[in-house]
């Protein structure tokens, strides 16, 4: 499980980022650090400011994990 | 010689009542002096340096006591020390209002970042707890016993959070720092419980 550095503009330090590699999805992630991928959304909601489709993710995009 | 004895211990008499009435003024004069100097210091010295406080007290009690009892020689005899006494302890009293006064500028410098810093810790655990609440199961790297030992030192963190705002509000900065570092101490536990990464 990597956790990756928070974008600079975060202003809470201890908030926890994930960084997308190739072949993930935000089941695989939500599955990695919650045990139940049905989860999903909890990730997702956490970065509507950079998501806007749960199916739509790109390598490299810094996701926060609440 | 008979004839003259009576008036010889007269006369000795005489002069042993003058010179311990010549010590009374000073004896009394020096008892005053020392209560007034002691009276100075003796709210800050309370506070600040008690153990001294309770020496010189002592000492003080000691001194009136003899006065009352006219010994005005073991009063004069022991005013030098108390006088010095009481310098000593205005001075420990002024080290320790300084010292006193330095630790709580630390600590308000301390609060100000923790007051900002710790709601976000506290925030950062009260979400993962949350979510990983509504999992089927946990995932690796936490068994059951962990996340219930996790919530649990979030429910503290929680209490602790409160108990040192409230100090903090009631002006003991000093206490409410020290809180603040258990919680901090408690949180960088529970994070490792819960696989999170220390801020």
């Amino acid at each position: 499980m990597a956790v990756d550095e928070k974008p600079a503009a975060d202003d809470n330090p201890y908030a926890q980022y994930y960084t997308v590699k190739k072949g993930d999805t935000l089941s695989k992630i939500a599955e990695e650090y919650y045990g139940d991928k049905m989860l999903y959304p909890q990730i997702f909601e956490a970065n509507r400011d950079q998501l806007t489709d749960p199916n739509k993710i790109k390598v490299g995009q810094k996701l926060r994990i609440p | 010689m008979r004839k003259t004895t009576p008036w010889i211990v007269t006369l000795a008499a005489a002069v042993l009542l003058a010179a311990c009435a010549g010590q009374k003024e000073p004896a009394t004069q020096a008892v005053q002096k020392a209560e007034a100097a002691l009276a100075e210091v003796r709210a800050d010295a309370a506070q600040y340096a008690p153990d001294n406080l309770a020496s010189v007290e002592s000492t003080l009690t000691s001194l009136k006591d003899a006065l009352a009892k006219g010994d005005y020689k073991a009063v004069l005899a022991g005013a030098g020390g108390l006088t010095s006494s009481i310098a000593a302890l205005k001075d420990a009293t002024a080290a320790g209002k300084s010292a006193q006064e330095a630790a709580v500028a630390a600590a308000n410098a301390e609060w100000s970042s923790m007051a900002a810093d710790m709601p976000k810790m506290v925030e950062a655990i009260g979400s993962r707890i949350a979510v990983l609440s509504k999992s089927k199961r946990l995932p690796k790297g936490i068994d059951q016993a962990s996340f219930d030992a996790a919530k649990s030192g979030y429910e503290m963190m929680q209490s602790t959070w409160s108990e040192a705002s409230a100090a903090a509000a009631s002006g003991n900065v000093v206490d409410a720092v020290a809180k603040a570092k258990m919680l901090k101490d408690k949180g960088a536990e529970v994070m490792t419980m819960l696989n999170m990464s220390a801020g």
